[in-house]
């Protein structure tokens, strides 16, 4: 007990007292008015009124004190002989044995009273306490955060702490936010070690769910709250766990299903254009390669010619698109920062425009750069696919004619880097759906694209905590603009920077 | 130029070979590290063409012993995506890369590269680099780019002049750094402020270079174009 607890106590013992000695007092001089105006039923009457009252207030214990007060100074100076002990008629004794056996009565029966309201304040407490975990545990969603608000409950009526450990293929694991810890059957029934205290005592309880045992819970509590039957009611409380672990392992299993029909799906998707993308340049080559061979004689040279160019723009196809699909194995295993480093932006956008103009040599590009220069926190060969992704594929939907228009500014701490097209803009229900892997939209020109190059660059470029946006149409109903946003390292946070 | 093939990919060594030896190199070949070993040993290689993946030892491990069994230079053959390899594989010794798959004109204007640092050998002392769009004197420090004179700082020549003893090879961000500071673990900020104003003095749009090309991830290159 805390002394805070004491003082009350102390308080609430007091406070009664000091009540119980004012109805005594006031029966008392009530009393010696009857007594006096020679009513003598009355003062019994009021004198037994007394004691009823505070055996009721107080208990047995003050009631048989009253009674007792009440005897003495009844006998001693109220009935006659006054002044004086003794019982000499019928008449004199009745009062007393009345009056404690009123007292005792009454007392046992506002003991009785007292008891059960108590027990009922403290079975109001219990559920009160279980009813707030219950609806604590609504939260759970994972069998690692029961422990953990079952915890964030307590210490609660005399229930320090508990441990969940749950049970799979025979052994015991505890389950955390890191993973599972595999865990020793025997020191899970082990006494708590001495962190709680010495004084600490624990029991075990099954946790049952709706068609197997899970685990086990240890209920940790001082000994001395177990004597007293302060405990809260420990079987509901387990009870109430298995539920919820049984629920949560319903809802990951349903999550691992989920999963695993979306991984299905993406090795579907992956195999589909596997089998596409891979077959055509294949046939393509080998077409080509092999009517070398066979008509070599009836081909013109200029035929030939074109046969061969064929060929190297498959393989390049090819190689791009196993690029691709190295790429996006690169996203899905989580690109870690260990690779990153200062990047100046403007230095990958010419290498990007430099390879661009080379491949598609008709295009006009037009810089518009406002920077001198864009230091950025990345990988400079994944930025440099990023951005020539989305570059090409502006290329590849623009009006020939028209030029590319690129656009590099700082906004809000920001490198924004612009690239717009003037192409034919892509439809609303496309929008949503373009930095989807294998996605090709309906209207998409060409058909030669693996549907990876958007993905691509929108998880890179997420890799360096920057992020594509997209907006169509730009102009007169025509047009895209994609744009790249990474954060801009200032002087003072550039990794390597010196004063 | 002997030239060593070391590759345990026969197609590809099948497909290099009539290619090498029409440009006039005498071409050998070995399909692991402890047949290139041997062969480097018994001397008169010129040129090793390196795949870093070998069946028996990573290709990286073999550069420091084909260095000391012989004056070789070293061109890596590796995948695109392995940037740090290649790091690695330059810093170890070897004098340039080339991204599989490649062209042959690729391959080809790496192998001239070798040629022609061979042939100013030994390379260090040559006195002067002559190219279409520039040319630099090391003794004078005097810097002509199309004809016009070019005023440089001392740090500027410096990195431009290891760039031109290594002209058309990729030059390691570590080696240009202990070119211009003497430090191979300088601050590469300073690297990067003064290739862009080497870039401001050389080229046409500074923006998107010509002659002093970033290679992303490894370091920079100057673009060759031949005297013909």
């Amino acid at each position: 007990m805390k002394p805070n607890d004491a003082f009350e106590f102390a308080r609430t013992i007091l406070q009664g007292a000091f009540g119980n000695l004012l109805i005594f007092c006031a029966a008392t001089g009530a009393v010696y008015l009857a007594q006096n105006a020679d009513r003598p039923i009355t003062a019994v009457l009021v004198y037994l009124t007394g004691v009823v009252l505070i055996g009721a207030r107080s208990g047995l214990l003050s009631g048989l004190l009253a009674a007792l007060g009440a005897s003495l100074i009844y006998n001693f100076f109220l009935s006659e002989p006054a002044f004086r002990f003794g019982a000499a008629s019928a008449d004199e004794v009745v009062p007393l044995i009345a009056f404690n056996v009123s007292a005792i009565v009454s007392g046992a029966a506002a003991g009785r009273l007292k008891d059960s309201v108590r027990k009922a304040t403290v079975a109001e407490a219990k559920n009160a306490f279980l009813l707030r975990m219950s609806d604590g545990l609504q939260k759970a969603l994972k069998p690692s955060d029961v422990a953990r608000i079952a915890s964030a409950f307590l210490p609660v009526q005399g229930l320090a702490g508990l441990e969940i450990y749950l049970t799979r293929d025979g052994a015991l694991y505890s389950p955390r936010e890191d993973g599972e810890i595999a865990v020793d059957g025997m020191s899970a029934l082990m006494p708590p070690d001495g962190s709680h205290g010495s004084t600490m005592s624990f029991k075990v309880h099954a946790l049952q769910g709706t068609d197997c045992e899970l685990g086990l819970v240890k209920f940790l509590f001082h000994e001395r709250s177990r004597s007293r039957g302060e405990l809260p009611d420990l079987k509901a409380i387990a009870n109430l766990l298995g539920l919820t672990l049984d629920r949560c392992m319903l809802l990951e299993k349903l999550a691992e299903g989920r999963a695993a029909q979306r991984s299905e799906e993406l090795k579907s998707a992956i195999l589909s254009s596997v089998s596409h993308d891979l077959r055509t340049p294949l046939t393509a080559i080998e077409a080509a390669a092999s009517s070398l061979r066979s008509f070599d004689a009836s081909l013109s040279a200029n035929q030939k010619l074109r046969m061969l160019r064929t060929i190297e723009e498959q393989c390049e196809q090819l190689n791009r698109y196993t690029a691709n699909l190295l790429d996006m194995g690169k996203i899905q295993a989580g690109i870690s920062s260990t690779g990153f480093e200062t990047v100046d932006l403007l230095d990958i956008l010419g290498v990007v425009v430099a390879s661009i103009r080379r491949k598609h040599s008709g295009q006009v590009i037009n810089k518009e750069y406002d920077l001198a220069n864009a230091l950025v926190f990345a990988n400079a060969v994944m930025l440099e696919q990023a951005i020539f992704n989305i570059m090409e594929n502006a290329v590849l939907h623009n009006d020939r004619s028209a030029p590319l228009q690129l656009r590099l500014y700082a906004e809000s701490g920001e490198a924004v880097l612009e690239i717009t097209d003037d192409g034919p803009g892509i439809r609303p229900a496309d929008q949503s759906r373009i930095f989807e892997r294998f996605y090709k939209s309906s209207g998409s020109a060409r058909s030669e694209g693996s549907g990876l190059g958007l993905y691509i660059a929108q998880g890179f470029v997420s890799a360096f905590d920057g992020r594509v946006e997209l907006f169509s149409p730009v102009l007169g109903g025509r047009g895209t603009t994609m744009t790249v946003r990474l954060p801009l390292l200032t002087e003072e946070s550039q990794p390597g920077a010196r004063a | 130029m002997k030239v060593l093939i070391v590759d345990d990919e026969e197609v590809i060594v099948e497909s290099l070979m009539p290619v090498l030896t029409g440009q006039g190199h005498d071409v050998i070949s070995a399909g692991n590290a402890a047949r290139a070993l041997e062969a480097v040993a018994r001397g008169g290689i010129d040129l090793v063409l390196l795949d870093l993946g070998l069946p028996d030892i990573d290709g990286i491990e073999i550069i420091a012993k084909i260095k000391e069994l012989s004056d070789a230079a070293i061109v890596i053959l590796s995948a695109r995506h392995l940037e740090a390899d290649k790091v690695r594989a330059l810093d170890e010794g070897s004098d340039d890369y080339v991204n599989k798959p490649f062209g042959i004109g690729e391959l080809l204007a790496r192998i001239r590269a070798v040629e022609r640092r061979r042939a100013a050998r030994t390379g260090e002392l040559a006195s002067t680099f002559e190219s279409r769009e520039l040319s630099v004197n090391f003794a004078t420090r005097e810097v002509v780019r199309l004809g016009e004179k070019v005023r440089l700082s001392p740090k500027e020549f410096a990195l431009l002049e290891t760039l031109c003893r290594h002209a058309g090879q990729v030059v390691t961000q570590r080696r240009l750094m202990v070119a211009g500071w003497n430090d191979p673990q300088a601050d590469n900020q300073y690297l990067r402020s003064y290739m862009s104003l080497l870039r401001q003095k050389l080229e046409y749009d500074p923006s998107e270079p010509e002659l002093v090309l970033t290679e992303p991830g490894v370091g920079y290159r100057l673009s060759v174009t031949p005297l013909d």
